[in-house]
């Protein structure tokens, strides 16, 4: 059952994680943490501080009835103690006090146990300042007790261990090495590309076809493996430089367009890759269709990059990042799809089975995201 | 033949961007992990007491006198001491912050009492110079502090420097503290060497112990030490009447444990620590006994413990190594790891239980540099047992070995 010794990175990281998030936990000992995730974005602030439900109850009291056991309804009925309790022992400052509340209570579980989950939003008095963070959460009652944050200022991350004599620290942004936060957004948007379905199934879309040649209206396998190559070469780089262009122009903020157009277009460029396959239409040329849908696509990754937020002091270093990042997981699809479908061409199950059936199901499934996303309509579960 | 070999490697490299694919589908639609509890009568959480219950009461009572006389270090030593005890019992390191809170809420300099308790609890993190340094204080303050001694001789053996916990031995002698003395002198000599002297200094201790804990911690001793003589039936009953006490004691659990384990008796170890996967030490040896009866939930225990230590090193917590060497060595099959770990952890602590996982893991490495203190201490103290010295010899370096090692370049 164990995955560990699967032998590839980022995928196998992440199943574990989903794994555990949804394996149950049994209840350990151990020393006393609380998680505190801050993302301040200038002014901004936005976090998740999760305490222990053991913890506030030795602070607090939790378990009313004396039944040895917390409800949610005996936390929630506390939660205003909780979140003046807990935000008194939390100081943020940016030029300045920053005022924080509890934006919302939710419960989560760690290896020890259950845990309350403060949604933290607030903002600060200066956008541009070094922030200084005091934490004094439960010190006086567990000396051992240890806050674990995980900051992110203005787009690069810190970590760091609160603890008594450690209680209050300053960051300053940007103070991550230039190269490290070039480094992030490199893995971001390898990431990126490796979980955007629809770009991925656009490019495979375009990709299927390189390794044939559509003669007599029937297809065959090319003769030499240049030949692929070549096709490939000349899709990939006109999608790689379109979507640059629109990534780049759309992050710098010189164009803005509707996500839910962005989308749908996105959509459709997917279906109409694929319809391509099962009724050939754009032959020779899928580099002009690539470059044209790749503009589209630009725009859906600055979206992501936006979510992400750029660090205003190392704009062009991320987004070159970032962009390196999508052409990495990119270049990675590719080397591992045209090897093996060079070597299947001349089989059925290739022709039939992964470019036709490949073709349908891609077009199925973006038929489906493109009324999704154009309606506003949801289709599938999640 | 090249086109299929390419082919079959080509697969095993699509298998994970397949996998990612799937993941990611499952990462997209499964609920994000915080989450809205809608019922208001869910359980989220067992506090390890209820407030009805005798050391929940105790507590209470401890806190409250401490509360009534803030200034007066007896009743803050009382609910330390009690919170230590407690610790010790449940495996729970919780215990221990809430001590040193208590300690830390008092103005230096601290009472001979306080300082003692901080001593103890500094030794229970591992820092043994500070934790020496404060019984040291507190035996100049008050040297009738026989506790301060005891904890002091401790140190010691860990530190494995005999002569020095021989010193502490005969302070406690010097007390008037005989079963102390006598416990402190049998495990310096069995530690030191003389593994049938050493026995019979505990035995002698045991014989004029008549309280529980006290009893509980002789016998458990006495079982290792049998053990480490070849005496497994004695080791056992010694274990077994330790057991019948019938009180909480993690050490205890985690010696016995070992024994079964030693002795080809895993599943034992799995109907003995069944209630016990909240401790660490403890929850090492279920999953080790789980995996050598290919129990249904070894793969679960492993990673269970795996995830406790990835979230000891989050916060910088390096008191596990030992146990994580084990764990590397046994479970994850990485002897490289386990014998960096082993090494570390040799270097502050040298129990024979610490060079028997430095041996093993050096040897299952192929690494006998590594394991050359252990062998060093082998070889000073003259440690009796069967198994440790076996490993000794076979974790040497072999003679081609030896020679090629005099031989290279420096």
């Amino acid at each position: 059952m164990s995955l560990r010794h699967v032998p590839f990175r980022l995928p196998a990281l992440l199943l574990f994680f989903v794994l555990l998030v949804l394996a149950p936990l049994a209840s350990a000992h151990k020393a006393s943490d609380s998680y505190l995730i801050l993302e301040v974005n200038g002014r901004e602030v936005s976090g998740q501080w999760d305490i222990a439900l053991r913890d506030i109850d030795f602070a607090l009291g939790l378990d009313v009835d004396g039944n040895g056991e917390i409800t949610w309804g005996e936390l929630r009925a506390r939660q205003p103690d909780i979140d003046a309790w807990a935000l008194g022992r939390l100081g943020l400052q940016r030029g300045g006090a920053c005022r924080i509340r509890v934006a919302d209570h939710l419960v989560d579980t760690h290896t020890d146990g259950a845990y309350a989950v403060l949604q933290l939003s607030g903002e600060c008095p200066r956008a541009d300042a070094e922030l200084s963070i005091s934490y004094r959460l439960l010190f006086e009652l567990d000396a051992l007790h240890r806050g674990l944050l995980r900051l992110t200022l203005d787009g690069s991350s810190h970590s760091a261990v609160l603890a008594p004599d450690r209680a209050e620290q300053r960051f300053v942004a940007g103070e991550s090495s230039r190269l490290a936060q070039f480094g992030q957004y490199l893995v971001e948007g390898i990431w990126h590309i490796w979980i955007g379905f629809d770009h991925i199934l656009f490019l495979l879309a375009l990709l299927l076809p390189a390794v044939l040649v559509h003669e007599n209206g029937g297809w065959r396998g090319v003769a030499r493996f240049r030949d692929a190559l070549h096709e490939v070469l000349w899709v990939v780089t006109a999608f790689t430089v379109a979507h640059s262009i629109t990534l780049s122009l759309a992050a710098l903020g010189l164009i803005q367009l509707p996500s839910r157009l962005v989308e749908s277009a996105i959509a459709a460029s997917v279906v109409l890759a694929a319809a391509n396959n099962l009724k050939p239409l754009v032959e020779g040329r899928r580099w002009l269709v690539a470059f044209a849908f790749g503009l589209i696509h630009g725009f859906g990754f600055a979206s992501v990059l936006a979510e992400l937020g750029l660090p205003q002091q190392a704009l062009v270093l991320s987004l070159l990042g970032f962009n390196l990042g999508v052409e990495v997981g990119q270049l990675a699809i590719v080397a591992v799809f045209l090897p093996l479908a060079y070597a299947l061409r001349n089989t059925g199950f290739y022709r039939r089975g992964v470019f036709i059936g490949g073709s349908l199901a891609t077009l199925t499934i973006a038929l489906v995201w493109l009324l999704e996303r154009a309606f506003d309509l949801k289709l599938t579960g999640g | 033949m090249t086109c299929l070999k390419l082919t079959s490697f080509i697969h095993f490299r699509f298998l994970p961007l397949l996998l990612a694919a799937g993941v990611a589908l499952l990462a997209l639609t499964a609920p994000a992990a915080p989450r809205k509890p809608s019922d208001d009568s869910e359980v989220l959480e067992r506090l390890p007491t209820r407030a009805g219950d005798a050391s929940a009461r105790e507590l209470l009572a401890l806190r409250a006198a401490m509360a009534a006389a803030a200034n007066d270090p007896l009743p803050a030593a009382r609910l330390a001491q009690r919170y230590f005890e407690l610790a010790m019992a449940r495996g729970d390191p919780r215990y221990v912050g809430y001590a040193e809170a208590v300690i830390a809420g008092f103005p230096e300099p601290l009472p001979p009492e306080l300082l003692s308790i901080r001593g103890m609890l500094r030794q229970y993190r591992h820092g043994f110079q500070a934790a020496l340094d404060d019984f040291a204080a507190a035996l100049a303050r008050n040297p009738q502090l026989a506790q301060a001694h005891a904890w002091r001789a401790a140190i010691f053996l860990v530190q494995a420097n005999y002569a020095a916990a021989q010193q502490e031995c005969a302070a406690l002698q010097a007390l008037g503290k005989t079963i102390l003395q006598a416990s402190c002198r049998g495990l310096a000599l069995a530690y030191g060497g003389q593994l049938a002297a050493g026995y019979g200094a505990l035995q002698q201790a045991l014989a004029s112990s008549r309280d529980p804990d006290n009893r509980l911690w002789l016998l458990t001793r006495l079982g290792e030490v049998a053990a480490w003589r070849g005496q497994s039936k004695r080791a056992e009953e010694h274990y077994r009447e330790a057991l019948s006490i019938g009180r909480d004691d993690g050490y205890l659990l985690a010696a016995w444990s070992d024994f079964l384990l030693d002795s080809g008796r895993p599943a034992e170890v799995l109907r003995e620590l069944a209630d016990w996967e909240s401790s660490d030490t403890l929850l090492l040896r279920l999953a080790e006994a789980a995996a050598l009866e290919n129990a249904p939930d070894a793969a679960r225990l492993a990673q269970t413990l795996d995830d406790r230590f990835a979230a000891a090193r989050q916060r910088g917590d390096t008191t596990h190594r030992a146990e994580e060497a084990r764990y590397a060595l046994h479970l994850r099959k990485d002897p490289a790891s386990a014998v960096r770990l082993a090494a570390e952890n040799y270097a502050v602590q040298r129990e024979p239980r610490d060079a028997r996982i430095l041996l093993e893991a050096a040897i299952a490495a192929g690494d006998p540099a590594a394991a050359q203190p252990a062998r060093d201490w082998l070889r000073d103290s003259g440690f009796e047992d069967q198994r440790l010295r076996e490993l000794g010899q076979k974790s040497a370096p072999g003679p081609a070995q030896a020679a090629s090692r005099a031989g290279a370049p420096r």
